[in-house]
Formats: C-alpha cells, structure tokens, sequence
C-alpha cells in the first residue's frame, strides 16, 4: 500500500499538534506502507513564508516532497475575511477568498496531487481548514482521507467545508466530540469514520528528579505545557491561580513550560521555564502533581495524553468538550467551568494523594488502552485496509463523490449565513439530540 | 484527610465533580447567571424582598405603562397657517392676508396651536426622561436583587465561620489544657502519686488498664487528648459513676503497676479518640474547605457534655 500524507508544514523540528501528528502517523505507518509526505516549504505557520528548499528531503526515513506557497498571508487580508466569513452574510466567492487568505496557498502542490494521485493509494489530508486540504480533497477525492483536527472554532461553520466531509472517502477524528460537531454541522454520518487520535513518543525511563534539580523545584507544582497565550486560557488560568494560591494559602506552585506570547505575571509561586526539549518536558511531567489545560479549543491535546502516559492526573477547562470528554471516559481528570470549581478541584488534587494516585493510574491505563502506537496503528490500517477492500470489491475507484461548486452567479450570491452562526446551530442540535454515551466504554468499576 | 474516598480500581470522574459542586453549592450557595438574575428581579422579585416594600410586578408595570405609539410633533409659528410649498399660493395669500383678518381674528388660533407644539415638545422629552427613570428602577430592581442574593450568601458563611470559630475556640482550650497539663511537675511523676492530685479533668482516659497488659509510659500521653479539653466544662453526674467506677476497677485489679499511666492501654477511648480529634489537617482540601463547614463530629475533640462524643460507648 503506498499512502501520501499531505500536511501544512513538515520538519523534524517543526512543533504545532497537527503537523507533530502527521509526522508521527507518516513514521509510525511507513513501519507497514509506502509513505511519502506532500508539504509546503513553509515553517512558519502565521506568514507561511517559503524557508525550506522545494524538492525532495528524506526525514527520519520519510520522503518528504516539497512544493512551494504562492504567496505569504497577509494578516489583514486574512483578518477582513475571517471577520466577513465569521460574523456576516457571505458568498461562496468570499469563503474561497477566505481560504485563499489563510493559505498556505500552493497551486503546485494541488496540481501535483491532481496529476500523480493514482500513484497513491490512498492519501491523508490533515487539517481541514488549510487551502491545502479543501483543494487537495476535492483533487483526489476517491482517494482522500481526512484527518480533520477541527477545534469546535466557527471555521467548522464555513460552508465550503460541508461538501468536503460528506465527500471524502473517510475521515479519522481525534475525539468523539469532533466527531459529534463535524457530524452535527454538515450531516457526514454516512461516512466512514473512527475515531483515533494520536499516540506520542513517551520515553521508556523519565528522571523527575533531575528536572526538579536542574530547576530548583523543590515543593509540589502543577505543569502547563503549551503556547503561553490568551487563546489557550493562560489569561483565566494566571488569575485563577494566583486567586486560589491567595485564598487558600497553598505552596502549590504553577510551572509554565513552552513560547509566552502572553505576559507572565510576575508571582513567585509561578514560574516560567520557557520551551523546552522533549527529555526535559517529559521529565516535568513526571515530577508534576498533575497537569493543567486551560485550553477553551483543543482537538485533542497531545500533552494531556502525555500526562496521562506518565500515570500524572490532568485538571481541563470544562469548556473544551474535547477535553472534559476526555477527562469523563479516561476517569483520568477533573474539569473546571468557573473559579469555585477551579480552586475546589485543584485543592482536592494538590491535597489529596490518593486521588492522584488514583486518577493517574487510570490516565494510564486509559493511554495504554487506546492511545499506545499499536493501537492507533491499527485503527489507520484496519480502516485503510476496509477502504481498499471496498475499492476490489466496486471494481476501481469511486466516482467523484465531492459536490461541486455552485455556479457562477450562486457563488456570488451572499445567502451563506455567518460561520459563527452555522456552529452555534450545530451546537444546538448537538445538545438537543445529546449522545451521552461515548463509543469508548467507560471504565470499568470494580 | 482524604476527601473521597478512593479506590484505585474504582474512580468515577463524574461522582467527583458532582461531590465537588455540591460542596460549592452548600459552601456558597448558588451562584446565578446574569440572566437568571435578570429573571427573578421580573418575575420571582418576591422570593428576595419584602414584597410590601417593594413591588414585584415593577418592570412589568413600567413595561406595560409606556405608551407604544410615538406622539405627533410640530412646528407652529404665526406663519404656519398661511404657508404653502407653493411659492405662487405662497405669495397669493400673504398679499390676502389683511383681508382675511377682517373675516376673523386668527391670533387665538395661532397661540393655542403654538402652545400644543411646545407641549408636545414636552411630552417627548418627558417620555425619553421616563425611559431613563425606567432604566435606572430597572437596574435598581437587579442590584437589590443581586444584594439580597449576596445577603443571603454572606449569612450562611457567617454561619460557617461561626461554628468554624466555636470549633477552634473549643480545639484551642483542649490544646491549652494540654499544654498545662504538660508543663504540671505533677505530669513528670509516677502516675500513681500524681492522678490523686490532679483535677479530675485531667486525669487521662488511657488510664484503664485493658486486661493484664500494662504499658511504660509513651510520649505519646502528652499528646492533646478530649479529656483535658473538658477541664473549662463541668461533668455530669454519669461521668462521675463512671469514673468511681473505674477508680474501683484499678484498686480491684491490683497488679501493682501504675494505674494512671499516660499513654495507657493502646485499645483505650481515649488517646485513639484524642488522636484522631487532633490529627493534622492533611488533606487540605478538607481543612481548607472547612472554612465554610461545619465541624464534622470526627474532628470535634469533645463532646457537649465535656467528654467524647463516643466515650459513652466506648466504657467498658
């Protein structure tokens, strides 16, 4: 099976959670497939500013093919569309400009796609909301698979997206909410879809002690490991904290580790380590008490998965349903909506051991169960494999499955509502038809 | 002190919170939206105030009471009457103005349509004025609404903190009895010779020898025990039999040991009770949220009466 995995950005040394993610699903499948990375030779995910050479590079064993962006994103054009796309009636012109906007636009990587997609058999698109995977999927649609990363934002909302997901051949969702949203918004249950998620690389031996040491930490910490920014909640999580190490007289203290695009207050029970490599973030994981993700939107949150690895319990933001999913069928974490509840269940984790232990252990087993690389890797193959079978059994390809776009005059008609609204709709509905029970099933009482 | 009990192969993440959220709610009461504000202060107003001084119905009433159809508006001068958009009509009766007075006098007329103008004007800007009185009595209606709702919350954490204070008034004399009773030269001495000349309150509960296994002393009698918290309170006669009984039951016994020794049997009442009634706050979720609970009788070191809140059943 030879399988493509197109991406936005790609590189060893190229951080962000979908492009981390299609790394790993590139290198964890090439131990069972062909796989070949389709990318931009972008780095920088805000300008999308060609900094790599276009051609063919080879890495961790991975061919990686590529192609370079049209134009760098200009930040006020981006920023008029969205407002329009977002907050406003539109036309199918102005989402396309949209899309154009945001980039990173690569005509010759779409027509690359469009000229040797037969020579995949299947290829993976990631990150649906990029020029390259709403033009890619409609180039190689029999072939494309979808690995959405849709963070419940109004870009799910946009109207031009709806044909991709009811098109493509299938899709592989990260948590059963974005399975719930995306299904919610544009009525895809007829496509094939599991849900997956990612594994990570967890070390097989991690040194707390050295960490504590190297940083002079010696009392209990909680950790946040991520963007130090408003858009990730770092606002709401320092006044909350420095509110509840106040009330409730704690030592606890609050460890930030990664890029502060956000002020960091100036407090003595938080500390601010800056990025740090692999080694060192999981040795913080291990010496943590437990993690905090302040995050309003994640798709998955790939340290929460570490934490939970690591057997560390995680206290989330309610508001993310991602993440407060995710606490509720792991039994792994505790989950905040307001204050009260923030100080109530950081104060029951930082004083109650047992509680730790205990949600720890079943962070890890939870991990162990359905996000250790065996698993995931199955789930790709299985899927793929059901895929392929289907595609033997109809005698060849698929038809074009992708509606097409309206025509001249409707796309310049503005009847499409604003995005925001479209989410919230989908949002009701979602509520109103209320699936409680999750596909994974819960854990197991003693 | 741990908050949940926990087992390890058994954690249900929703029980949690929900254990969690109850505590806020009794702790705090209820926190309400501002909508849900919005909706009492309308409808449920009365469940918060007094309802003979303040109208529930109020915003209704203002609601109800503003007119809905604008109030027609105009200029009037002493020229309105014999005006035209036509410039030539316009012309023709000011050149027949003269004699139209002769016909009638239209002074009176001109005034009292002047007059209704400037009334008009009037009642305009009064109504824009009632909007505003509207306004404020409708942000006054919220704010004593969310006063009360604020009242309300303030008087059961005063509760809390009350019997919160009661608590650790009550735990602060045993500990100062304790430390008395440690610093008595009397404390040092064998037992035997001093229990005769201690207060009765004092006398440690351990004391009761549980068979034939007497004990040496450990450190551990000094540790802060119910008993020597009940030295402020008076006893009741039950505990006083009970204490001749046990007097009794040492002279019976005569193994010759101390009979009195602190520290004394380790299935005794009372240093077992003692210790759990002050063992340090670990789980300090517990501790901490106790600022707004009540004791929970575990923690209380002595019971109303003086002694333990158990010790009754604990008697041999």
């Amino acid at each position: 099976m030879k399988l493509a995995v197109v991406v936005q950005r790609y590189g060893a040394d190229i951080g962000g959670g979908a492009e981390l993610h299609a790394r790993y699903v590139a290198e964890h499948l090439a131990r069972h497939a062909e796989v070949e990375v389709l990318t931009t030779c972008a780095r920088d995910y805000v300008t999308w500013r060609n900094e790599l050479a276009p051609g063919v590079e080879v890495i961790n064993g991975v061919p990686v093919r590529r192609f370079a962006v049209r134009a760098p994103r200009d930040p006020q054009r981006f920023g008029r569309q969205s407002e329009l796309v977002f907050e406003h009636p539109h036309s199918v012109n102005d989402e396309l400009a949209w899309l154009d906007a945001e980039g990173p636009a690569s005509r010759t990587l779409i027509r690359y796609i469009e000229a040797h997609q037969d020579a995949y058999d299947f290829l993976l698109f990631f990150s649906f909301r990029y020029y390259h995977a709403y033009h890619g999927c409609r180039a190689a649609a029999p072939r494309a698979v979808l690995v959405p990363t849709a963070e419940r934002d109004p870009a799910v909302g946009v109207g031009l997206f709806g044909p991709i997901f009811r098109g493509v051949r299938a899709l592989m969702y990260n948590s059963h909410e974005e399975q719930a949203m995306l299904q919610a918004v544009s009525g895809n249950q007829a496509v094939p879809g599991v849900v997956v998620g990612i594994g990570s690389e967890i070390p097989d031996a991690v040194d707390p002690g050295r960490f504590r040491q190297k940083y002079g930490l010696n009392g209990r910490f909680a950790l946040y490991v991520g963007r130090i920014d408003r858009n990730k909640g770092c606002d709401e999580l320092f006044a909350f904290f420095q509110a509840y190490v106040r009330q409730a007289s704690s030592p606890l203290t609050l460890v930030l580790i990664g890029q502060s695009v956000l002020p960091v207050p100036s407090h003595p029970q938080i500390r601010h380590l800056g990025f740090l490599d692999d080694a060192d973030k999981f040795d913080a994981l291990a010496a943590a008490d437990l993690l905090i993700m302040p995050s309003y939107y994640e798709s998955l949150s790939m340290v929460t998965l570490e934490a939970w690895a690591l057997g560390r319990p995680v206290l989330a933001n309610a508001h993310c349903h991602v993440l407060k999913g995710q606490c509720l069928r792991s039994n792994a974490g505790l989950y905040y909506a307001d204050y009260q509840e923030f100080a109530a269940t950081l104060r029951a984790l930082e004083s109650d051991g047992a509680l730790r232990t205990a949600l720890g252990d079943r962070g890890r087993s939870f991990f162990g169960r359905h996000y250790a690389w065996p698993v995931i890797e199955g789930k790709y193959l299985d899927l793929l494999g059901q895929l392929a079978r289907e595609d033997r059994q109809a005698g060849g390809r698929r038809p074009h499955a992708i509606a097409p776009l309206p025509g001249w005059f409707a796309r310049r008609a503005a009847t499409l509502p604003p995005a925001r609204e479209v989410l919230t709709r989908a949002t009701a509905r979602e509520a109103a038809a209320s699936r409680p029970a999750p596909a994974i099933p819960r854990e197991a009482h003693a | 002190m741990a908050e949940f009990n926990i087992r390890a192969d058994a954690v249900d993440v929703e029980q949690i919170m929900q254990q969690i959220r109850s505590r806020i709610r009794d702790k705090r009461g209820v926190d309400y939206t501002e909508e849900q504000i919005q909706a009492m202060a309308g409808v449920k107003l009365e469940q918060f105030l007094d309802p003979r001084g303040v109208r529930s119905d109020m915003v209704a009433q203002f609601r109800s009471s503003r007119p809905t159809e604008p109030v027609p508006t105009f200029t009037f001068d002493d020229t309105t009457l014999y005006d035209s958009h036509r410039t030539v009509v316009r012309w023709i009766r000011r050149l027949l103005r003269p004699l139209l007075k002769l016909f009638f006098n239209p002074n009176p007329l001109i005034q009292a349509l002047h007059i209704q103008a400037t009334l008009n004007a009037d009642t305009v800007a009064r109504r824009d004025l009632d909007a505003l009185y509207y306004e404020v009595m409708h942000n006054l209606v919220l704010e004593m609404t969310r006063l009360s709702i604020d009242v309300k919350n303030l008087k059961m954490r005063v509760e809390s903190l009350s019997s919160r204070l009661d608590f650790n008034e009550r735990r602060a004399r045993a500990l100062e009895s304790v430390v008395q009773y440690r610093s008595t030269p009397e404390a040092d001495r064998p037992a035997v010779e001093a229990a005769p000349a201690e207060p009765r309150s004092s006398e440690p509960r351990g004391a009761e020898p549980r068979g034939a296994e007497p004990r040496a002393a450990e450190p551990r009698a000094i540790q802060p025990r119910p008993e020597a918290a009940a030295g402020a309170a008076p006893e009741g006669p039950g505990q006083r039999s009970r204490r001749r009984r046990r007097r009794r039951g040492r002279r019976g016994t005569g193994t010759g040991q101390p009979a009195s020794e602190p520290g004394g049997a380790p299935g005794g009442a009372g240093p077992a009770s003692a210790d759990e009634g002050h063992e340090p706050a670990e789980a300090g979720y517990a501790a901490g949220e106790a600022e707004h609970e009540s004791p929970s009788p575990r923690d209380v070191p002595e019971g109303p009466d003086g002694g333990t809140p158990d010790s009754g059943d604990r008697e041999p």
